[in-house]
C-alpha cells in the first residue's frame, strides 16, 4: 500500500521518533520502513533524543507526550529553543492523552500536528508525508 | 386701627407720611418760621420807621409854626418901626415875610396831617393874610415918619385890628405848638411802643424758632430716628434669631421695611424650623441604624457622634467614647499607622474604604469594612470626616469558607483531570500497538491466508470496538467530574439536523436506510452545538442499527409546554417492556446481542442522557404509537427569546 508519491527526495529524510513504549517506536519504524524511509532514529529516552536532535538535527519529529522522566512537554519546549528561526522543523505529536487541554497545550508549545493514538497508520504516514512535502518546500523557497 | 382721638389720628398721620414728605416737613418747619420771624421784623422796623418819620415830621412842623409866627411878628414891628420914622429900611422884615410866607405856609399845609392842626392851619391861612393885609394896609398909610403917622386915628384904628389879628393868631399858633407838643409826645411814644413791640417780636421769634426747630427734631426723632433704631434693635433680634412682633404699622418706607423684617423673620424661623425637623429626622434615622456603625470624627480624628449601630458593633457607649480618638477601634499593632493613613487618604481622596480587623470595647476582634468621608462645608473646608462601619465578619468567614471550597474543587477537579488523562493514556497507548501491528499486517495482505485475515479483521473491529469503548467510558467520566465545558447558545434545529445527516450518511447508506426530518417548528433551542450533535448521532446510529436494513428512520421535531423534543423513531423490534428502565445504565447491554445481534457499548445512551442532562435537558424513550419501533427523544429547553437568526 502505497501512500504517497515516491518523489526521491523525501523518502531520504530523517525521522527521530519518541516514546517510552518499545513497541509503538517499533511499530512507527516498521510503518516507515515499509513506506521506503531509511533513516529513522528511534529513542526510548528523552535524553538521547535531546542530543542527538541537537547533534543531527532531523528533517520531522514524532513525539510521544507522556513519558517517564523527562516528559514529552519539556523535550517539545527543548527542540523548539533548539529549532532556528528560519527553519520549518515539523513535530508530529502522537499522544494517547484524548483531553482537549493536551492538544492544545501540545500545539500551544510548537507541534505542528496532533494525533491520537491509536492512530490509523495511513494518517500517520500521509500527515507526515504533508509535513514533510511543506519542509521541503519552504526550504526550496528559502534556498537552505 | 383708626382712633377717634384726634392726636392719635395726627400722630398715625404723620407716622404715615413717607419719607420724602416727612423730610421736608422736618426741614421746612423751623425755616418757615424764621421767615416768618424775617418778615415780621421787617414790618415791625417800618412801622417804627415811620413813626420816627413823624416825630421828625411834627418838629418840622413845630419849626414851620414858628417861623411864621416870627416872619409875622418881625413884619408888624418892621412897619411899626416904619410908621414910627418913615425910614423904608424898617420895611425889610415886612418885605422877607411877604416873600417866604406863602412858602413856608404852602410847606406847612402839606406837611400837616393831623386834623386840628389843619383846621388850625386854615384858620391861621385866614388869620395871616388880614395880617398881611393889615400891615399893607399901614405901610401904605400916608404919614410915615410924622407924629400923625401913629397917632392918626386910622393908624391908630389900624394898628389895634392889626394887633387883634397877631393876638388870634398868636393864640393860634401857640394852640398848634401846643398840639404839636401834644402830637409829638403821641408819637414818640408810639415810636418808644414800636421799638418796644419790635423787640418782643424779636423776642417772641427768636423763642418760637426754637420751639419750631425742637418740634422738628421731636418731630424726627420720633417719626424716624427711633423708629430706625427700633429697625436696627429688629435686625438684631433677628441676627440672633429671637421672634419679632409686628410693632410698625405705619405706611411710610419705614414701617414697611419693619414689616419686611418681620416677615423675614417668619421665613427665617419657618425655614429654620423645617431645616431642624429634617435635621433632627436625619440624626434620628442615622441613630436608629442599627446594622451600620454611622459616627463623625472632628479634624483630629476624635469621636463626636455615636448610633446606636456603632455601640452595638463596637460594644462602646457614647458617653464612653465621645472625644476619644478612633485609633482606640484599631489591634495594637496597626494603631499607630492605619488611622492617620485612612484620614490622610480621606483628606486626600475625599473617601477612603478599608477592610480590616477592629478591636471592640471587650477586647474581641471583628472583621469591618469601613468607609471615611471627608465632610466639608460650602466654603470646601474640611470640618471633620464621618466613618460608617460593618462588621463583615460572617462575609468574611462564608468569603474564606468559599474560597476554601473552590480552591477543593478545583484541586479536585485537577486531580479528576489528571486520572482521565493518565486513564485515556493507559488505555490508549497498548491499543496503540495492537491496532498498529495488526493493520500493519493487514496490509501485507497478499501474503495472509483466509484465516489469518480472519484473525486480523476480527482483532481491527474488536480493537475499534475497544477504542469505542474507551472514549464513552472517558466522556462519561469527565462528564461526572464536570470537566465538559458546554457552551449553551440559542439554536436553530435545522442546519444542525442536516450536519447531523450528513455525518450519518455513510451508516445510512451502507445500511440502505433512508433517514427523513419532519421539522414543522418555528422555535430555537438552547444547547451546546458539539454535545447536540454526539447525542443525535447517537441516537440514530442506534436507530440504524436496531432497525431493518432498507428501512426509514424519522426525525421529528415536537414543541411541548416547556420543551423541544427531536425525535428518533426507527422501525425496528423496539424495546421490550421489562427492560425499559434499564435502557439508561451504563454497561447494561439489556442482552442486546442476543435479541438483535447488534454489537455495541452499553454506554451510547448513558452518555448521550448525561451529556443532554447537563444542558439542561434529557434523553427519553417511549414505544412508537401506530407500529413497532422505538421513539428516543433529545429534550431540550426551548430559546428564551424563540426564533433566533442562528
Amino acid at each position: 500500500m502505497k501512500i504517497a508519491p515516491d518523489d526521491g527526495g523525501l523518502k531520504a529524510a530523517r525521522i527521530l521518533a519518541v516514546d517510552d513504549e518499545a513497541a509503538n517506536l517499533s511499530l512507527v519504524e516498521r510503518a516507515f520502513r515499509r513506506e521506503g524511509f531509511q533513516q529513522i532514529a528511534t529513542f526510548l529516552d528523552a535524553r538521547d533524543a535531546l542530543s542527538d536532535f541537537a547533534a543531527r538535527p532531523p528533517d520531522l519529529v514524532l513525539l510521544d507526550l507522556m513519558m517517564p522522566g523527562v516528559d514529552g512537554y519539556e523535550l517539545l519546549e527543548s527542540f523548539r529553543r533548539l529549532t532556528s528561526e528560519a527553519d520549518y522543523l515539523p513535530i508530529l505529536v502522537l499522544t494517547a492523552d484524548s483531553t482537549m487541554n493536551a492538544r492544545l497545550r501540545a500545539l500551544s508549545l510548537g507541534a505542528n500536528d496532533v494525533l491520537l493514538k491509536p492512530y490509523d497508520l495511513a494518517e500517520l504516514l500521509m500527515r507526515s508525508w504533508v509535513l514533510l512535502d511543506t519542509r521541503r518546500r519552504f526550504r526550496a523557497v528559502t534556498f537552505l | 386701627m383708626m382712633s377717634a382721638d384726634p392726636w392719635s389720628r395726627m400722630t398715625r398721620a404723620w407716622a404715615d407720611l413717607g419719607l420724602g414728605p416727612k423730610g421736608l416737613i422736618v426741614v421746612a418747619l423751623p425755616l418757615a418760621i424764621l421767615l416768618s420771624g424775617i418778615g415780621a421784623l421787617h414790618l415791625s422796623g417800618r412801622a417804627e420807621a415811620e413813626a420816627e418819620a413823624r416825630v421828625r415830621l411834627t418838629f418840622a412842623i413845630q419849626r414851620d409854626i414858628h417861623e411864621v409866627h416870627a416872619l409875622l411878628a418881625e413884619a408888624a414891628s418892621g412897619v411899626r418901626g416904619y410908621r414910627l420914622t418913615g425910614r423904608r429900611a424898617f420895611l425889610e422884615p415886612y418885605i422877607k415875610a411877604e416873600a417866604l410866607l406863602p412858602t413856608t405856609l404852602d410847606r406847612l399845609r402839606r406837611a400837616a396831617r393831623d386834623p386840628e392842626i389843619r383846621r388850625r392851619l386854615a384858620r391861621v391861612d385866614g388869620l395871616v393874610v388880614q395880617k398881611r393885609d393889615g400891615l399893607a394896609q399901614l405901610a401904605a398909610m400916608p404919614g410915615a415918619g410924622t407924629a400923625t403917622g401913629v397917632e392918626a386915628p386910622a393908624v391908630t384904628r389900624a394898628l389895634i385890628a392889626n394887633k387883634t389879628v397877631l393876638d388870634a393868631l398868636r393864640a393860634e399858633i401857640e394852640a398848634m405848638q401846643r398840639r404839636e407838643v401834644q402830637l409829638l409826645a403821641e408819637r414818640q411814644a408810639r415810636a418808644d411802643a414800636e421799638r418796644r413791640r419790635t423787640w418782643t417780636l424779636t423776642a417772641v421769634m427768636a423763642g418760637v424758632g426754637l420751639l419750631g426747630g425742637l418740634a422738628a427734631a421731636q418731630l424726627l426723632f420720633t417719626g424716624i430716628v427711633r423708629r430706625v433704631r427700633s429697625l436696627e434693635q429688629d435686625a438684631e433680634r433677628l441676627e440672633q434669631g429671637e421672634p419679632l412682633s409686628l410693632a410698625d404699622e405705619a405706611q411710610d418706607e419705614i414701617g414697611r421695611l419693619a414689616r419686611r423684617l418681620v416677615q423675614a423673620s417668619d421665613l427665617l424661623r419657618s425655614r429654620e424650623a423645617a431645616l431642624r425637623e429634617g435635621e433632627e429626622r436625619y440624626r434620628r434615622v442615622i441613630e436608629g441604624v442599627r446594622d451600620y456603625g454611622i459616627f463623625a470624627l472632628d479634624l483630629d480624628g476624635r469621636v463626636v457622634t455615636w448610633n446606636t449601630g456603632a455601640e452595638r458593633i463596637k460594644g462602646w457607649t457614647a458617653d464612653e467614647i465621645l472625644g476619644k480618638h478612633f485609633s482606640t477601634f484599631y489591634p495594637a499593632e496597626a494603631r499607630d499607622e492605619t488611622p492617620a493613613r485612612l484620614l490622610e487618604a480621606a483628606r486626600r481622596d475625599g473617601r477612603v474604604e478599608d477592610e480590616g480587623l477592629r478591636v471592640r470595647r471587650d477586647g474581641g476582634r471583628f472583621w469591618a469594612n469601613v468607609v471615611i468621608t471627608a465632610l466639608r462645608d460650602e466654603d470646601d473646608t474640611l470640618t471633620g470626616f464621618s466613618k460608617v462601619t460593618r462588621d463583615v465578619t460572617e462575609r468574611r468567614r462564608a468569603e474564606e469558607a468559599l474560597g476554601h471550597a473552590r480552591a477543593e474543587a478545583e484541586r479536585a477537579s485537577r486531580a479528576k483531570s489528571d486520572f482521565l488523562s493518565r486513564m485515556s493514556h493507559e488505555l490508549r497507548t497498548p491499543l496503540t500497538a495492537i491496532l498498529g501491528f495488526n493493520q500493519l499486517l493487514g496490509m501485507d495482505g497478499e501474503t495472509l491466508t483466509d484465516d489469518h485475515r480472519h484473525a486480523v479483521d476480527q482483532i481491527a473491529k474488536a480493537g475499534g470496538h475497544l477504542l469505542t469503548m474507551i472514549d464513552e467510558v472517558l466522556d462519561i467520566a469527565r462528564i461526572e467530574a464536570g470537566g465538559h465545558a458546554l457552551a449553551l447558545e440559542a439554536l436553530d434545529p435545522t442546519p444542525l439536523l442536516a450536519d447531523v445527516r450528513n455525518l450519518i450518511a455513510p451508516q445510512a447508506h451502507a445500511a440502505g436506510v433512508e433517514v427523513r426530518i419532519e421539522n414543522d417548528t418555528k422555535v430555537d433551542v438552547m444547547g451546546d452545538r458539539r454535545a447536540m450533535v454526539q447525542i443525535l448521532l447517537n441516537l440514530l446510529s442506534n436507530a440504524i442499527k436496531y432497525g431493518p436494513d432498507g428501512g426509514t428512520v424519522t426525525v421529528s421535531l415536537v414543541e411541548t409546554s416547556d420543551r423541544v423534543r427531536i425525535e428518533v423513531m426507527d422501525e425496528g423490534p423496539g424495546v421490550p417492556a421489562e427492560l425499559v428502565e434499564r435502557l439508561f445504565v451504563p454497561f447494561d447491554r439489556l442482552d442486546a446481542e442476543r435479541w438483535s445481534g447488534t454489537p455495541g457499548s452499553g454506554l451510547g445512551l448513558a452518555l448521550s442522557r448525561g451529556l443532554a442532562q447537563a444542558q439542561g435537558g434529557d434523553v427519553a424513550y417511549r414505544p412508537r404509537d401506530d407500529r413497532q419501533g422505538a421513539v428516543f427523544a433529545l429534550e431540550l429547553p426551548p430559546s428564551p427569546t424563540g426564533k433566533g437568526n442562528t
